[in-house]
This record gives C-alpha cells, structure tokens and sequence, in this order.
C-alpha cells in the first residue's frame, strides 16, 4: 500500500503541472480524488489493513491526501490566474481620450446665482421663489409705485391681454392687469403676506423689460434680491450684509461704498458701487453692482406689518451683470446663445 | 441734465476742484454720467511767443526751424515747427519742456530729424480748446511776451451731465444743486437780487388792449396762471454772457426775450413762456382742453392733431400752446415783436406727462413740468424773468398781473427725535451735526425739549425732539425716516462704520421650486449634459409647433416688443432646440443640451405657471475613435423617469400613452406621454418630429425629455417620509415565461396580467416578488401580427428555501390563469 501511495504521488507530481485546460484538470482531479478516484480507493483499503498497522498507514494516507491536494490547489490557482489573464486583454492606452460624450457643465449664470445663495445661506438667508407673470399689485402698487409711474408703461413692461387667465397666480383685486414682472421684488411681496417677520430671503429669478436687445440689455434677465425683516435693522447693517458679500465673493480687499439714491421701496436708498481692481476689463475705480436701502414704512403697512414695530432692509442686483463683471463677459447676448465654447469655459 | 460749474458759481461760491465737486454731486445722490470741459484746461509752461524768425528745416520738406521769443526773462528758443499757417511776426502760444498738454502729452527737449528744438508751438487743438487743428494757434491780440496762456484765453467751463432722481425735481436747476452743494461743502447759498416785486412804476398804463382776461376752463389741470405785460421791448442778440451760459447747458440762443425764459428755467426750475402779446385774438388766454381733432403747428415746424384730454393755452380764437410742453408758431416771439405776454404757471404733472407721453413730444419745459414744479417760487421766477427781460430787452411792465388759481400758502413740519436717526441709522451721529446737516439744507430746527410728539417712542416715555420746518421746493420729505436719508447725506455715507453680519437664526429652508431646480440640473451635469439658459418669450410660429392652436391665443403678450418674442414658451425644447441650431451653424459639435425655467401651459381656458426641466440629445457628430451606442427612445425614458423621481414621482408606475397623430414637434409612434396638469404635472419624451426638426433646420435625429409640474405640487411633494419594510433573507426562486401577444399589446399590460395571476396562485402561501420583462421577440418562428415577450418572474418565501415543487405547482397555475384570462399563448 505504501509503494501503491508512492506511485500514485510520483504519477500526480508528473502530470499536473503539465495541465493547461479546466476540463483536463477538473478530469485530473476526479481521478484522483474524486468517489471513484484512485487515492480514494486506496483509502477504502484502510478497512483491510490490519489493526495494529492502521495508525501508520492512516497517517501515511494522510500525508499523501495533505499532498496531493496542495498539488491540486497549485494547478488550480495556476489555472485561475490564466484564465483572468485571458479574459483581460491587450494593455490599454492611458492617453486616449475617453469616446463618450461629457463632461456637463453648468451655466454661468447657474454657477454666479448658487455661489451668490450659498453666501446668503451662511447669513440666514433662505431662497424663495414666485411666479414670473405678475400682476400689478405685487409688481408695482404694494412697492410703492405711483400709479403714474413710467415703470408701469406698455412701453416698458409686458403685460398679457385682459381677457387671458393664470390659475396658479393669485390677484389681489378682480381688475388688475397680468404683467411680466420687471423685478423680483414682487417676491418680497408675497412672502411677506405668506409669512411672519423676522424674515430673511433671497429671491433670485427671471425678469422682463421692454428694451431692445444690444451688449447690455436683454428682454429678459436674472435679478437676485436680499430682504430682511426684523427689530432694530440699521443701514449700519446692510452695509455690513453688502461688506460681507463681496467680500465673500471676491476677497477680503473688496470695498463696497453706498451713494444716496432713490427707490419707491426703500427709505433711505443706495446705490451700492464696488472697488473694481479685482475684476476683469473694469478700468474704473469704483464699479455699480447693485441698489438697496431700508425697507419703506409704507411697504410694511402695505403688507400689515406695523411700520413701528419692524424694520429692514433690502438689496437687489443683476445676476448677468455680476457674472459678467466677475468672469469679464462683455456682451449680455452671449448667456442666451448657449455657444458651447462659450458654456464650456466655466466649468 | 447740465449743469455749468460757471454758472453755480453765480450763486455759491465753490471752490474746490471739479473732481471734489463731481465727487460732492455723487455722494449727494446724483449720478454724474460725464463731465464735459470747455474752454482751455489749467496749463502750466505753455507762454506767448513771438515768431523771430523761420527757416526751412534741412532734412525735412514740411518742416520749419524757427527762432522764437519768450520776452526777456526766457529769452529765445529754437523750436522745429510743422504747421504752414503763421509767419514772422505772428505771436503764438509755446509749450516749453515741462508742459503736459491734454491727453497727457509731455514736452521735452527734443531733436526733430536732427534739430534740437527747445518746446512747441501748438494749435488750439493741442491746447484742448477747441476741434481746430489746422495750424498754429495765431493769437491776433498779440499780448505780452512770456505771458502765461491760460491769462490769455478766455475761462474755461466744467459741465456736469447729472442724472435727477425723479423725487428730487427741485434739483432740475442750477439753483437747485447749488443748494445741494452749499449743504455739502458748508457755503452760503447767494439768490440772485431781485429788483422787479410786482409794484409797478407810477404812471404806466395798463394794457388791456393787449391782455384783457385769463380764464383757466380747466383747474384741475392748472391750478396757477400767472400772466404779465411786458411793453415796448426789443428783440436783439443776448448778451455774450447769456450765450455762454445755455450754449454751456446745451441751448441755442435764439433771442433775448426766448433765452431769458431759458434761462430762468435753467436757473430755478420754472419753465416760462413768452407770447407776441398782439398774436394773441380777443387779447385773452383760455386756459382748456383742446377739441378733438384741433390742430396747432409747434415751435419744431410739426402740426400736431390734440384731443381732448390735452390742455391747451388758446387765445379767444385758436390754441397757441400745447400747455407746458411746447408753443406754437402761430404766437411765439419774433424779431419783429415789441409786447410781451409771460406766462408762468403751474400744470398738473400727470395731464403734462399724459400729453407729452401721446404726442411723442417732449421739452425741457415738459420733463420739469412732469416731475413736479414748486408752485410757491412761481411768482419769483417770473419777476426774475421780468427783470432780466427790462434789463436786456428794455420795455416797461404794463399794467398788474393776470393771475388764475392762487398758490396756497406751504407749510410742512416733521417731529423728529434724534434718537430715532440713530437707531434707524445704527450708528451714533451727535445731536449738533444733525441739526447743521438739516440747516445746511434749509430745513429748519426747533428744539422742543423732551416730548412724545414722536409716534415712534415709547408710549409715555419722553425723549428729546425736534420739529422740522420743510422749505416748499422738498414735498418729498414729510416723514422721519426721510429725514434720516436727509441727514446720512449730508453727513456722508462713506462715513457709515463698517461691522460684521449679526445673524439671529431663522429657522427656513430653500424653496422647493429652487431644491427641484438644482436637483434635475446635478442630475442632467452629472449625466453630460450642458445647461443652457434661453428666453422666455418666443415667436409665435414656433410656440405653434408646440402647444394646441387655442393655446397658442392664450400665452401672446398683449404688448410684444419684437416680433420674434411675442409669446410666453409653453415649452423649454424649443429654445434648445434654438441652442441646438445655433452650435450647429458654428460648426460646433453638441449633443447633450438641458435647461430648468418656467413654462406656461394652457389647460381648460387658463394658463398655470409650471416649473419645467427639459432636455434634448442629438446625434453625436463628432468623430470618435470607439463608437458608442446611440441615444435612443429608453434612454431619453430613464432619465425622465430618474427627473421625475427628483419631484417624488414614480413614472414607472403612471401609465404612459404612446403620441399618436402629428402631436406638437413630438414623432409619431416614437413618443410617449405621461401626467396631466390636471393632477399637477406632465411628462413627454422620445423623438421629436423628424419633420418639425427638419424644416427647422436642424441635422440628425433628436430625442428628448420635457418635464413640467406646478409650484405649488412640489411643495405637497417634499413632505412624506419613507418607512423602511421588512425583506426576506431566504433565496430566491426564479421562473421565466414567454408569452406570444398581439403585436399592438404594450409590455406593461402584459405585465400587469401575469403579475395579477401571479399573486393569486401563490396566495399566502410565499411571496411573489417582481416581474420583469427580459426578452422581446418578432419575427421568424411567431404569428403573423404577435410578438413574444419573455418575463422573470421572482419568488421567496419569508422564513424558509421555496422547494421545487411549490415553486413549480404556483408557476403551473400562473401559465393556466393568464392564458385564459389574456388569450396570450405560452411560447414553448
């Protein structure tokens, strides 16, 4: 039994690490160690052997099972690895560059209105929303407006016919006219009588104006808006809200300055400038980005919050302007086009 | 508007430069849009020289190499000359090195082609004084030698173009924003003497003969009108002076008479108007509405046709002025002219803008009219006027004054507390220096002690206040907070201290329209796509190719202003499809384009407002070197189901309605729709019209994804939160069924079938897990008009290993009850 064990090892040493194929080594395997297998059977002859001879010839078999096994695990894995190495295939070429399409990018104006919320956001402020086609109360009359105002014009705003409907925008009386809003302070409006102050919001979105399109004017563009509701708001603080946006946005350097103006809205009003050394192709010193002022007590009653009681300011400027004094743009048209080498610069 | 810093000077004495002042006019808030010099700037080196002599230059053709002499002190220079106007003898101003000339050009010691020249003999041009570039500028009056330039030349003049907040109309005046400076820089504000009160001299008749009446028909719209009779003048050139000072605002002088009116309006904001007193028929003045249809030729030389919403100054025959705006030809001031009618009177601002807005006609007159003129200086104006016109014009006031309507006496206070300014303000200004901010405005001071006037204190707390006395010209202010403004301005807002944010937080989150947006927009970058931004308004043939004919009514603007941008887009795939059109007519190649915005859809009669995500894929033309799998109708499917999902939809569990018939730019049999606006949002994707794109312009097939859902639908969305449901860890049994169906049956109905028998036939007993469809055949070895579609089907139990038999009896059942529910036949 032992020579049979020698011969039977001797055989397998020789054959196996010739193997190259699963099947001959799956074949390999079942006639040495599989039910009918050669070793197998010398095993079954254990039950001949006599009794005080058993505890060598069993350790000899296993030793000789030990073995064999270790022989079959090496072909196997040899044959793992090949069979991997095949599926594989030749090298690639690292340089090539990749056959799909992409990457996407976002818009411009996408990435100046996020960049401007998430400042916002990091001061409390959340952004709203509201509808585009508005009417006459939330664009004009409860910002103050006089009802002669040329804003109001045909000639300056769009308005849609009489007789035409929008059932998800609320009107605040039967006869007023549907209108494009021509700024997003109509927002401010209607948080407000939705809401409670302290309010803090910025509202970016879409505008119209009835303006001939040329390099800086566009029948529709992107304002975004800061109003904030609270006790004891001071011009000293929003100066402070407009120090801290640009700063944020352009570094510790940027200056803003405010110079007197006028809105219907705001009481006392600025227009806010912004030192311009950091921008591109601005050869001025000081540079306009924006109005604002604090809220005017006629606005609060408007929207029955006690002009005693509550103060606050509010900001407002151009998303393509920003973005076109940020990035050095200098035709507004360029956002609409949508040239992709023009889209893919700002990435 | 202009204003000449000359002619302020007449009433405050300024004297810090042009750039402090400029500064002073911005930091008092009014935009200096540009500012103009006349007349030669400050130069210094630039002196009177003499030409001693001029010889031709050796190396040069078209030069000359002169000696010229400074006077005694500087002696003679050589200075090589291009220009051929002058000879010897001729003095002309010399820049000597050192001298920087406009445009920043600096003179030195140079040689020219080999001559040393010692400066340069300039033009008016290159003295900034004037366009002429001809030649030497040849100084006739010959002054003295080594005279400084700027004693030779006549003054210049700084002109500064401001733009007028429209609450400030008392600004639209040299008097106005002289006011304005004198606050600023802390100067009296001199008015101009008067001699003229309305007394007039003994012994002068009265001429009714000239002017017997002034009736005003139409009160509401002119509350004021004053009328003088000026006698005996006589029209002439104005005074040099005069001249200069419109030619500075940008008025041509006409006469005496008319540039006094000017003038005056330039000068203290009242627009006057003078008539040929013996044009006038029946000697009188109607102030009234025009009739429909009356005519009048105005001082432009253009007849215009009035209504009656427009007033009118008519004399008792016929109008003679658009009132406010503009007179006519038929009664103003010629040379000829020797009796005066000055009007000065007061309009109401909406009927002046009404008219001039519906004439298309505006004035000087006009634009000051519809901002609003103080009524209470009025009468000052026109005496000033009056004295001027005796002055320059001679004559005599004949006879007292025609006066309508009468100025009711002005009188404003405002009770301010200090302390409220600082608190609005959030920053401490000291008592005194506001009081001197308001002083220095004219706004007048009186300190009432501790009070509670004020409606901003406390109830029963005192508090130190003032009562503010406002002049006539400022209607604007009559509320504390806008003397706040009054007294930041003065005092500086480069003044406000800086300070951090203070944030005291505020519980909100975004909006859900802008979570939505930023959502689909990550998810479209992430897969390759370009966002693009295009417009809103789109031209109305195209809005047909993508909403019903009754919609398309429904979203016209009623006032468009360009053709091409008449409607509101009741779609974002048009304009990417614009976007598409354009890179493909650049040569640039692009493929994958989306955009969020609002859309307007027409549902039942009326508009909703929708927040819309789009997205278009065309064809990939450019060369690769591996070849992808194109785009298809499934693709363009997974990503509107993954977009909707952004808004807490499940598609795959709506039904979806493949497009039949031509259905707005989509292609027949290769679309699908899904949702209603009616419960809140809609879905459309697949392949757009080959046609549509066709004729449109554009190359290759295009796929699409358009998705749309009201505001108010994603805010109910955002709300539910999900519950995590228990899963079975046993293993799975799997089954797979072919079916033979019509080929008209959609998968989904197929599916719905099997999954319905499937949970009856195992009941309690296990759970049916999933159906899927892998497999979908036609053609060879199938019925004509059938298709196969092969399903998975899953099955597990909760607590144990599902045996063969259970599995197999269930799956037995299945095949039985769906033949005979459907008439679908297993495929073997």
């Amino acid at each position: 039994m032992q020579d049979q064990l020698s011969a039977l090892l001797a055989k397998a040493s020789a054959e196996l690490p010739l193997l190259v194929a699963r099947p001959d080594f799956e074949a390999a395997k079942a006639r040495y160690v599989g039910p009918n297998g050669e070793l197998t059977a010398l095993m079954k002859q254990m039950g001949a052997v006599p009794k005080e001879a058993r505890p060598a010839m069993g350790k000899l078999i296993n030793e000789a099972k030990t073995q064999l096994q270790s022989q079959l695990d090496a072909v196997h894995t040899r044959l793992e690895i090949n069979e991997l190495a095949a599926q594989v295939g030749p090298a690639v070429d690292a340089t090539l560059p990749s056959p799909d399409v992409g990457p996407g990018t976002y818009h411009p104006l996408t990435l100046v209105r996020e960049e401007m919320c998430r400042i916002l956001r990091k001061v409390g402020f959340t952004v709203a929303d509201g509808p585009e086609v508005e009417t006459e109360y939330y664009c004009f009359d409860a910002l103050n407006t006089p009802a002669d105002h040329p804003a109001r014009d045909a000639q300056d705003t769009f308005y849609l016919p009489e007789n035409v409907r929008f059932a998800n925008v609320a009107k605040k009386t039967p006869g007023e006219k549907y209108l494009l809003r021509t700024h997003t302070s109509s927002v401010q409006i209607r948080t407000m009588l939705k809401g409670e102050p302290p309010i803090r919001i910025v509202s970016p979105g879409r505008v119209y104006r009835r303006d001939t399109t040329d390099a800086t004017h566009s029948a529709n563009f992107h304002q975004l808006e800061c109003l904030y509701v609270d006790k004891n708001v001071t011009v000293r603080d929003l100066k402070a809200l407009l120090d801290y946006i640009f700063e944020s946005l352009l570094g510790k350097d940027t200056k803003t300055r405010f110079r007197p103006h006028y809105f219907g809205y705001t009481e006392p009003s600025f227009e806010v400038d912004l030192s311009a050394k950091h921008l591109p192709k601005v050869k001025k010193e000081w540079i306009e980005i924006g109005g604002c002022g604090m809220v005017d007590p006629t606005v609060f009653s408007g929207v029955g919050y006690d002009p005693e009681v509550w103060t606050g300011y509010a900001f407002g400027m151009g998303l393509e302007r920003l973005a076109m004094l940020l990035y050095g743009i200098d035709d507004i048209r360029y956002f609409y086009q949508n040239d992709l080498r023009f889209l893919k610069q700002f990435a | 508007m202009k204003i000449s810093l000359n002619w302020l000077r007449d009433y405050v004495a300024l004297d810090a430069s042009a750039d402090e002042i400029c500064r002073a006019i911005t930091f008092l808030g009014f935009e200096v849009e540009n500012v103009i010099r006349t007349g030669a700037p400050q130069l210094n080196h630039v002196l009177v020289g003499e030409v001693l002599t001029r010889n031709k230059h050796p190396n040069a053709d078209k030069l000359s190499v002169c000696t010229v002499s400074l006077g005694e002190a500087l002696g003679v220079k050589t200075i090589v000359c291009g220009a051929q106007n002058y000879t010897v003898g001729d003095r002309v101003p010399v820049a000597l090195p050192g001298a920087v000339l406009p445009g920043d050009f600096v003179i030195k010691q140079s040689k020219i082609r080999g001559e040393p020249s010692d400066g340069m003999m300039c033009s008016a041009k290159e003295l900034g004084i004037s366009e002429d570039a001809a030649g030497l500028m040849i100084l006739v009056d010959r002054p003295a030698l080594g005279t400084p330039i700027n004693a030779v030349l006549p003054p210049g003049d700084t002109v500064f173009d401001i733009e007028i907040t429209p609450n400030r109309p008392d600004c639209l005046s040299h008097l106005g924003i002289a006011r304005e400076l004198a606050a600023w820089f802390k100067k009296d504000l001199v008015y101009p003497q008067g001699k003229f009160r309305g007394v007039l001299p003994a012994g002068v008749a009265s001429r009714q003969d000239l002017l017997s009446a002034v009736r005003v028909e139409a009160p509401e719209d002119c509350p004021i009108y004053y009328a003088h009779i000026v006698t005996g003048i006589k029209i002439g050139p104005s005074p040099a002076w005069l001249q200069q000072r419109l030619a500075a605002v940008g008025l041509r002088s006409i006469n005496n008479v008319v540039d006094i009116g000017n003038f005056v309006m330039m000068e203290s904001g009242q627009p006057l108007h003078a008539f040929d007193a013996r044009k006038l028929a029946g000697a009188q003045i109607v102030v009234r509405r025009a009739a429909d249809g009356e005519k009048l030729t105005t001082l432009d030389g253009k007849e215009r046709t009035l209504n009656s919403s427009m007033l009118v100054i008519a004399d008792g025959a016929k109008p003679v002025v658009i009132a406010g705006i503009m007179g006519g030809e038929n009664s103003g001031v010629t040379a000829e002219t020797t009796d005066l009618v000055l009007e000065c009177a007061i309009f109401k601002r909406q009927s002046i803008r009404a008219t001039s807005k519906r004439l298309g006609l505006s004035s000087d007159s006009a634009y000051r009219y519809e901002r609003g003129v103080d009524a209470h200086a009025a009468q000052t104006a026109a005496w000033r006027a009056i004295d001027l016109i005796l002055e320059h014009a001679g004559g005599q006031v004949a006879g007292p004054m025609h006066q309508a309507g009468a100025d009711i006496p002005w009188q404003r206070e405002i009770i301010l507390a200090p302390a409220f300014v600082r608190e609005r303000l959030g920053f401490d200004i000291a008592d005194a220096e506001m009081k001197n901010a308001l002083e220095a405005l004219k706004l007048k001071v009186t300190e009432l002690g501790e009070t509670t006037h004020d409606a901003l204190s406390a109830p029963g707390k005192k508090r130190n206040e003032w009562r503010v006395t406002v002049p006539s010209w400022r209607d604007d202010l009559d509320r504390p907070i806008d003397l706040v403004e009054e007294i930041l301005r003065v005092y500086g807002t480069e003044r406000i201290p800086p300070t951090r944010v203070t944030v005291p937080g505020l519980v909100g989150d975004d909006d859900p329209v802008v979570l939505f947006n930023r959502r689909v927009t990550d998810y479209l970058v992430g897969h390759d796509f370009h966002e693009c931004v295009n417009y809103t308004l789109r031209p109305g043939a195209e809005v047909k190719t993508w909403a019903a004919e009754t919609a398309v009514a429904e979203l016209a603007l009623a006032n468009p202003f360009v053709e091409d941008q008449s409607h509101l887009r009741p779609t974002l795939i048009s304009g990417l499809l614009a976007t598409l059109k354009l890179n493909q007519s650049r040569g640039v190649p692009i493929s994958r384009l989306c955009e969020t915005g609002r859309v307007f859809i027409e549902k039942n009669g009326q508009n909703l407002e929708c927040a819309a995500v789009g997205f278009i894929v065309a064809e990939d033309t450019e060369r690769r070197w591996r070849q992808r799998e194109a785009f298809d109708f499934y693709a363009a499917k997974h990503h509107i189901v993954s977009l909707a999902g952004l808004a807490a939809l499940d598609l795959e569990r709506q039904p979806l309605v493949a497009t039949t018939g031509p259905h707005y730019g989509w292609q027949e049999g290769q679309s699908a729709l899904a949702g209603d606006l009616q419960h809140g949002w809609t879905a459309r994707f697949g392949l757009l019209s080959l046609a549509m794109a066709k004729a449109y312009g554009i190359e290759g097939k295009v796929y699409a994804g358009f998705f749309a859902i009201l505001p108010e639908k994603l805010a109910a969305a955002s709300a539910a939160r999900k519950r995590y449901a228990d899963f079975s860890l046993q293993p799975a049994a799997l089954r797979d069924l072919a079916l033979v169906v019509p080929s008209a049956t959609v998968a989904s109905e197929v599916q719905k079938a099997l999954a319905k028998a499937a949970r009856a036939a195992v009941g309690n007993a296990f759970s049916f897990e999933s159906v899927t469809v892998f497999d979908v055949y036609q053609g060879k070895g199938l019925p004509e008009g059938t298709k196969s579609l092969a399903f998975s089907l899953v099955f597990r139990a909760s607590d144990r290993t599902l045996t063969d038999d259970e599995v197999n009896a269930a799956f037995n059942k299945i095949q039985t009850d769906v033949v005979q529910s459907t008439g679908f036949s297993i495929r073997k």
